[in-house]
């Protein structure tokens, strides 16, 4: 908490009135401010500022003397520069600038150029250029015809026509995706624990098909943030919205539901803030950001929207997890976008009518057709509602209720983490709900229970469900009743006695009565569209470990099952159960088909009519009845009456839990219910006592609900749009089989919330909110839904201060090395200032007045004159601004990790230039993943690939979050789990080691000298020449080819005398080599290739 | 307040780029410059003596005077001031038991409870203990007593369990906290946490810190070193990540750098086949004949690191297969470490790695060894977990002691969290398992400065809650850090907005009965 309640930082908080404090500042009156009388003080103890310690750290007088200053003329807070709305400034015309300027960019820099005294450089030649405008754009080196052909042309235009060209080429799309991969933080694997593959490379390739086809970046934008939610042409929204999926995630055996859940949201809202917003908002995830004006809430109300996605809770370490799409293959494309254009019409229909529920459920309950009728109260011994809130008791709110509630037993349930009718209730482990004798019955007794679940998988136990309710006295051979669920079929059983251990260890669905089996019931994802129905177990299944060496993997899995055997000589004597041979006298009923196991609620309920039979069950899920098949029939009269207390979610005393399941609405009555007084039970009756009340009193909740049940149920244009959808939904299963999977999101049509959670402990809920942006930013539109769609349009809209400016920063940064903003990831207060603000502004708005126009921007930065100037420097540059910010010299550093293999492989024409497609596994030294990786994960074993997949851009190279690619990883390439929009460009000895050793490199090295060698005859001082224009784009200038033809002769009268060291040389890298060269000859010049593959100016750009 | 130019820790850092000295020196400074950067040299010590070395004294001085002292804004790192005091510690080795080692069975002896054995343990003790999803169905909790006998020993008479007959022998050495406790439940936010001072990815560990603000005391080998210990498969080897040694948000340099058992034990080291040395100079040769030309004609001094770059590159391709080359070492080296040193990978082999490279000046290692992740089957697991790691761990702090190097290196045993007194699964009177648990668990630390046959700390009769003295695992790091003469909270980075530091925004302190 902040002493003495004050911040100094807001002008309210510096401002306000704190009783028994003078006032901080008051405006235009230095002398009664006590912030100025503070940092004046000689007194070291009243002395401001001080450090955490306490000790006086005190101003400079300058310093205070502008605080006075600033304080006399009436202490303006103005809003930090980034909250504003850029502006497009006028266009400086410094008098020096001369003919210099070639876009209005370079007004700018020049005017700040001379403010510090320094002068542009002079243009690059021709050859530095093109080989610079060409890294730039494309990834790639131009080649020497290129070179040539562009230092030929003396057109006025030639410098354009060149950039043009290179914007058309799909290398483009590959460069920049490179740098947007960073920013959506993409990888192969989900990064934690087994790190299991997952399959999202259609992002990829959606992201380079996007930059290609320069699609508009506020369209980019917002089919990341939100596609699955924006009208369809084609997939590419759906594909695009992946982003959203991209962080980590976890399937590790002991994790807390809660905490993945809270986890996976705040993680969407840090990368969503640093991807678009360049905002560090993740700072508020424990408290409000101590610089910047994003709270708590403001934190959490944005991971909300994110939190509403229909997904599996947990990946099963499979390689997908829903919901996701399936791409259909070229041939369906254009059949399957029409479709889906029809489906997406419908969709938006269907989010018309959602977006204006309210005032439909109003027009219905007006017009006085079809109102909701409430479920007569006849028979209602027990209702737990379990809208407690919080406490240990839980109130009895059937009519005349006795007793009129109970109290949770052992430890406290919890409460509110999830909201569906209200926020629930959920069994904490050794929760324990005790409801006395109620529902003590005979078999002859009607009677009817069941209510509201969420019945919960977990990595640890993914579907063995447990009791729901039960009577029933596991003591006593499990006489009673009980409500269960065995791996998602759902179970009645009246019993006068059973064999012990009988029901929770059998599987209903093994065995008829006549010993049949049963089939396997369809496996079904629970997921609507966009997953597809179609898709089986097998489509699913978790990938395999890849087999190791098989020596290696034999002794292995020797190891392994001596181990289990002697684990299993140990194991304990007690978990054999004993067999009981009482035979059993029951009734019991299960539902033929398993119910998903997928963490939704349901509402499940059966009836009983008293008649002794099991045809006198019938089993309800959502209000419609399920077909059954009948286990056991034999019950007779016996009595199933017993003394154990009912219970929720255990069986008396303490067997076959259901784990942690939530409840909601809980209810026994002592009658049979009727077909359509079940059908009402999970809405409509609740729906009427909403509607009961006046529409003044409901909660967002309420609305919720009533619009839920109105749509579902009673609106008959709603139902008849989802009717038509479901064809087409076949339509698209059948046009997209066979195509490769991929994770998108979709959302919910429940509403998006999150909770505040203190020092962001995911146990420590406070308030619940509901999505909204940061406060202190535009607020969204109100009357529309706060989920995603209104993200993603808040995000580029006119008002939205930041995504255009920290979008052209980053483009920026890409081109010259470092951001007008250097810290692109950082636009807060305690971010770097920019060094052009008004050329940073200056672009944001071109950026969106172009129509958020990528080609543009980047072919705008690239024509400018500063971009053009020579990277030479001078000693005065150097001195003057050491890090090149005011730009008096063009851009050089070192390339990033991908560039610099790809030209390598370039370089020898190794590089395969295919475009897109699944990742590929070029060489990595041994041992780097079986190192860190869980035996079973599927990435346990580097199973390198041969061929062209060796010599792929690096773009396509695999990545595993826990173990990253050796080579890449040394030249900085990011780890890929948190959002990178600024790469560090470090320099150490270790980068030396792989491109002088790294077989890649060797190789490469081999295949240029080989080239060379092909193609330019004998004279070494023309191969000398052509390496340098294949890696330089100039021709060898006389130093050079003096220091290279000296280390040639060495060369070639090294591996002359040994000619076994110039064979293994060669020997190194797949590519089967030129027999036709001489080995010495080959091998003296792979050495030369290596010195020029090494060289700085290789290196850099 | 200004300082003299020459104090290592002045406030405006100059560097001899800023003085008006021959080319040839700034050209040097540069190159040292480029090594600091490499192994994370702090402050600008080195630069300095470099710089006076090529100058002597007095020609310094007159540069100094004459230079013009303002800052370089963007240097924070000669800013760094480190040590904050005098260390204890120079070096430290970190032996990193994942999966989490049963602190019930080696150091936490309850005696009392042999007669709990399969009772439950009771509710209140359990409290509000969230559980992993592994037990948190379970129904009962029924304790399970050590299956192993514990003894006492030494002169401080340490109850150890009789699976570490070696650690009992040097508990007069031991500082064993009984009281550490961590945040998460799980391994993957445990391990970061312990390793990171954050449960989320994206932070610097430890040994990244010390690299960025201790830097190596060899030129020629890295600061940060991590050793992976070859899984047993018959152990439930949990994962580890490069994350755990990663640099966060310090740059990447300072990123641990792993040492392999196999050919290559830093990757990528070993020449080509058919490049020898001789070839290797040649080429570097003419490489850097032509940079030095490039850096003439282009003037940027980042030439100059490159080529200070590739010297270094080949000079440790001499000091790495020096290091690891154990041909040398006596017969009481394998006398004391025992037959499994000689295997490569082996956690034998790791620590007597370590102790060589600590003699070699690395300033921080740290030893991964996977498998305490016994959720069944701890009566036969334990052992064979004891039987890869006690000895060696012995032999470790026995080794540096002997050599005089225990007083200032510091030897860190550690997991990310312990386990629960009740079983997993089922309890038979031969053997259980025990799930994870964050609330007490033992590590102990030995030299550096701390305490010698000491236990700190105490929990209750069930090993589940701690009853005195608590440790949080940021204390213990920040502990560390004391050790190595830093001050947890003014060794900070800025980033995000934040002066972030390994502690965590979050209030910790030294435990000052932990040290000497």
């Amino acid at each position: 908490m902040r002493k003495a309640d004050l911040r100094l930082d807001l002008a309210e908080w510096a401002m306000r009135k704190r009783p028994h404090h003078p006032d901080a500042i008051v405006p235009g009156h230095p002398e009664k401010s006590a912030l100025i009388k503070r940092i004046e003080s000689t007194d070291s103890h009243f002395l401001m500022p001080q450090t955490v310690r306490g000790e006086a750290k005190p101003m400079s007088a300058a310093e205070i003397a502008t605080l006075k200053e600033w304080v006399r003329e009436g202490a303006v807070y103005r809003p930090h520069w980034a909250f504003e709305v850029p502006v497009r400034p006028a266009v400086p015309a410094p008098s020096a600038l001369g003919g210099w300027a070639r876009t209005p960019i370079d007004n700018f820099i020049f005017a700040r150029m001379e403010t510090v005294g320094l002068r542009p450089s002079p243009e690059a030649d021709k050859a530095a250029l093109i080989r610079r405008v060409t890294l730039d754009l494309t990834g790639l080196l131009p080649t020497p015809e290129e070179v040539a052909a562009f230092l030929k042309d003396t057109s006025p235009d030639a410098y354009e026509r060149l950039v043009d060209g290179l914007l058309a080429r799909p290398t483009f799309g590959e460069q920049r995706a490179r740098y947007w991969l960073d920013y959506a933080r993409y990888a192969d694997t989900y990064g934690l624990h087994f790190d299991n593959s997952r399959d999202i490379w259609p992002y990829r390739d959606y992201v380079i098909r996007s930059f290609n086809n320069n699609k508009p970046f506020d369209q980019f934008a917002m089919e990341q943030i939100a596609g699955d939610m924006l009208p369809m042409k084609n997939l590419d929204p759906l594909i695009g919205s992946g982003y959203v999926r991209l962080g980590l995630s976890s399937n590790e055996g002991g994790t807390i539901p809660e905490e993945l859940r809270v986890n996976i949201a705040r993680e969407r809202a840090e990368a969503f803030g640093a991807t678009f917003m360049g905002l560090t908002v993740g700072c508020a995830v424990c408290h409000d950001h101590k610089f910047d004006p994003t709270t708590q809430r403001d934190f959490y109300s944005l991971s909300a929207f994110f939190n509403n996605l229909d997904e599996k809770p947990f990946n099963d370490d499979r390689p997908v997890w829903t919901p996701v799409v399936r791409v259909p293959s070229p041939h369906n494309e254009e059949a399957y976008n029409r479709v889906l254009e029809q489906r997406s019409d419908l969709e938006t229909k269907i989010n018309d009518m959602r977006c204006n529920s309210r005032t439909l459920v109003a027009q219905w309950l007006a017009s006085g057709v079809n109102p909701p009728r409430p479920v007569p109260a006849s028979g209602l011994v027990l209702r737990l509602r379990l809208d407690e809130g919080s406490g240990e008791e839980l109130r009895n709110s059937a009519p005349n209720a006795n007793p009129a509630g109970f109290r949770t037993s052992t430890m406290k349930g919890e409460w509110g983490e999830t909201t569906w009718l209200w926020p629930d209730f959920r069994m904490q482990s050794s929760t324990r709900v005790l409801l006395g004798q109620t529902g003590d019955y005979e078999a002859k007794q009607a009677f009817s229970a069941g209510g509201w679940f969420m019945v919960r998988a977990a990595p640890s136990h993914p579907g063995s469900f447990g009791t729901l309710l039960s009577k029933m006295d596991s003591t006593q051979h499990d006489r009673g009743w009980e409500l269960g669920t065995d791996d998602g079929f759902v179970s009645v059983a009246l019993v006068n006695q059973m064999p012990k251990g009988s029901s929770s260890t059998e599987k209903a669905k093994t065995q008829h009565k006549n010993g049949q089996k049963d089939k396997e019931p369809e496996f079904k994802e629970p997921f609507n569209y966009p997953t597809p129905q179609d898709l089986t177990k097998k489509d699913l299944a978790p990938n395999k470990p890849p087999a190791q060496k098989k020596a290696e993997e034999d002794a292995a899995n020797k190891e392994k099952a001596k181990a289990k055997a002697e684990a299993k000589a140990k194991k304990p004597s007690a978990a054999e159960p004993s067999k009981d041979t009482t035979p059993a006298v029951a009734i019991r009923v299960v539902s033929l088909t398993p119910l998903p196991i997928d963490n939704a609620w349901k509402h499940i309920f059966f009836t009983y009519d008293g008649s002794g039979q099991a045809s006198g069950i019938k089993i309800f899920v959502n209000g419609a009845a399920v077909p059954t098949r009948v286990v056991t029939d034999n019950l007779g009269g016996a009595t199933i009456r017993n003394d154990a207390p009912m219970q929720l979610g255990w069986r008396n005393p303490e067997e076959h839990p259901a784990k942690d399941a939530r409840y909601q609405d809980i209810r026994l009555y002592a009658r049979s219910l009727s077909l359509d007084e079940v059908e009402r039970l999970p809405f409509e009756d609740y729906a009427a006592e909403i509607a009961s009340h006046p529409a003044s009193q409901w909660t967002t909740d309420q609305w919720h609900v009533l619009s839920e049940f109105y749509l579902n149920h009673v609106d008959p244009a709603y139902q008849a749009v989802q009717r038509e959808i479901i064809p087409l939904d076949k339509q698209l299963d059948l046009l997209s089989e066979g195509g490769a999977l991929t994770q998108v999101s979709w959302e919910k049509p429940s509403l998006a919330y999150a909770h505040v959670l203190t020092r962001g402990v995911y146990t420590a809920r406070t308030d619940r909110v509901e999505a909204n942006t940061p406060h202190f930013l535009p607020p969204l539109p109100p009357g529309e839904p706060r989920n995603r769609l209104a993200l993603a349009k808040w995000t580029v809209s006119p008002a939205n201060p930041l995504t255009a400016r920290v979008t052209v920063n980053r483009m920026w940064y890409e081109l010259f090395g470092t951001g007008i903003v250097e810290t692109t990831e950082d636009f807060g207060i305690m971010g770097q200032r920019p060094t052009h603000p008004e050329l940073l502004d200056w672009l944001a708005v071109e950026f969106r007045e172009s129509g958020w126009n990528v080609k543009h921007m980047y072919k705008l930065m690239v024509m400018s004159a500063v971009y053009r100037q020579s990277a030479k420097s001078n000693p005065q540059q150097l001195a003057k601004d050491p890090r090149n910010l005011f730009l008096s010299h063009g851009p050089r550093f070192r390339m990033d990790a991908e560039m610099l293999r790809d030209i390598a492989l370039q370089a020898g024409g190794l590089l395969v230039e295919r475009i897109g497609g699944p990742s590929v596994k070029p060489y990595q030294p041994p041992n780097i993943w079986e190192e860190v990786s869980y035996p079973t994960s599927d990435t346990v074993h580097y199973v390198q690939e041969h061929g062209d997949s060796l010599y792929r851009r690096s773009m396509y190279s695999y990545v595993k979050r826990m173990a990253p690619l050796p080579d890449m990883d040394t030249f900085d390439e990011p780890m890929r789990d948190v959002v990178c929009t600024r790469r560090q460009r470090t320099d150490t000895p270790l980068q030396a080691l792989v491109t002088m050793n790294d077989v890649q490199w060797v190789e490469a090295a081999r295949a240029l000298a080989q080239r060379v060698i092909r193609e330019e005859g004998s004279d070494p001082k023309h191969r000398i020449n052509r390496i340098s224009e294949i890696m330089l784009s100039h021709g060898v200038p006389p130093s050079m080819a003096t220091a290279l033809e000296a280390s040639l002769r060495k060369m070639q009268k090294h591996y002359s005398a040994d000619p076994k060291a110039a064979r293994s040389l060669l020997e190194v890298g797949e590519k089967k080599r030129d027999p036709s060269i001489p080995e010495p000859e080959l091998a003296a010049w792979t050495m030369i290739a290596t010195e020029m593959l090494n060289l700085d100016e290789t290196l850099n750009k | 307040m200004k300082q003299h130019p020459l104090c290592t820790d002045c406030e405006s850092p100059v560097t001899p780029l800023d003085l008006p000295v021959p080319a040839a020196v700034k050209q040097e400074w540069a190159a040292i410059e480029t090594r600091r950067r490499f192994l994370g040299r702090s402050g600008k010590v080195l630069g300095w003596a470099a710089l006076a070395g090529l100058l002597g004294e007095a020609g310094l001085r007159s540069v100094a005077a004459g230079a013009d002292l303002t800052a370089h804004p963007q240097d924070h790192k000669i800013d760094l001031g480190l040590p904050h005091f005098a260390p204890r510690a120079k070096r430290a080795i970190y032996l990193f038991m994942s999966g989490g080692p049963s602190q019930v069975d080696l150091f936490d002896y309850k005696p009392n409870l042999a007669s709990q054995f399969n009772k439950d343990m009771p509710d209140s003790v359990r409290g509000n203990q969230q559980l992993t999803g592994m037990t948190a169905g379970q129904a009962h909790f029924p304790v399970a007593p050590s299956h192993w006998p514990f003894r006492q020993h030494g002169q401080s008479g340490t109850w150890v369990s009789e699976l570490l007959p070696y650690t009992g022998r040097m508990v007069d050495d031991l500082t064993i906290i009984k009281t550490i406790n961590t945040d998460a439940i799980n391994h993957e936010p445990a391990i970061m946490l312990m390793n990171t001072g954050n449960m989320n990815a994206g932070k610097p560990c430890l040994g990244a810190w010390l690299a960025y603000g201790l830097g190596s005391m060899n030129d020629n080998l890295p600061a940060f070193v991590v050793l992976q210990t070859k899984t047993n498969p018959k152990e439930n080897n949990q994962p580890v990540s490069s994350r755990l040694w990663g640099s966060g948000f310090l740059s990447s340099e300072y990123a641990g750098v792993g040492l392999r058992s196999g050919a290559d034990p830093v990757l990528y080291l070993a020449d080509p086949a058919g490049v020898d040395r001789e070839v290797r100079r040649e080429m570097l040769d003419t490489v850097e004949r032509i940079n030095r030309k490039t850096l003439d004609e282009v003037g940027d001094p980042e030439t100059n690191a490159r080529i200070a770059q590739y010297e270094m590159a080949f000079r440790m391709q001499s000091s790495v297969p020096e290091l690891i080359d154990l041909s040398k070492e006596p017969q009481s080296t394998w006398d004391l470490y025992g037959p499994d040193a000689r295997q490569p990978g082996t956690f034998a082999y790791n620590c007597l790695l370590a102790r060589r490279m600590a003699e070699r000046g690395v300033r921080f290692t740290q030893i991964y060894k996977r498998g305490w992740d016994v959720h069944n089957d701890a009566v036969g697991m334990l052992p064979i977990l004891c039987g890869e790691t006690d000895r060696a761990a012995y032999a470790l702090v026995t080794d540096l002691k002997r050599r005089g190097l225990l007083d200032d290196t510091l030897v860190i045993w550690a997991g990310e969290f312990g386990r629960t007194v009740y079983s997993q699964g089922g309890l038979s009177p031969d053997n259980y398992g025990r799930d994870h648990h964050p609330r007490c668990f033992t590590t102990w630390m030995a030299g550096g400065g701390t305490r010698q046959g000491v236990t700190h700390g105490e929990t209750d009769d069930f090993s589940y809650n701690i009853v005195k003295d608590p440790v949080h695992v940021r204390d213990f790091n920040a502990t560390i850090l004391h050790c190595l003469g830093i001050d947890h909270n003014r060794f900070t980075f800025k980033f995000q907005g934040l002066d972030q530091k390994l502690t965590s925004p979050v209030e910790a302190s030294v435990v000052q009965d932990l040290l000497a």
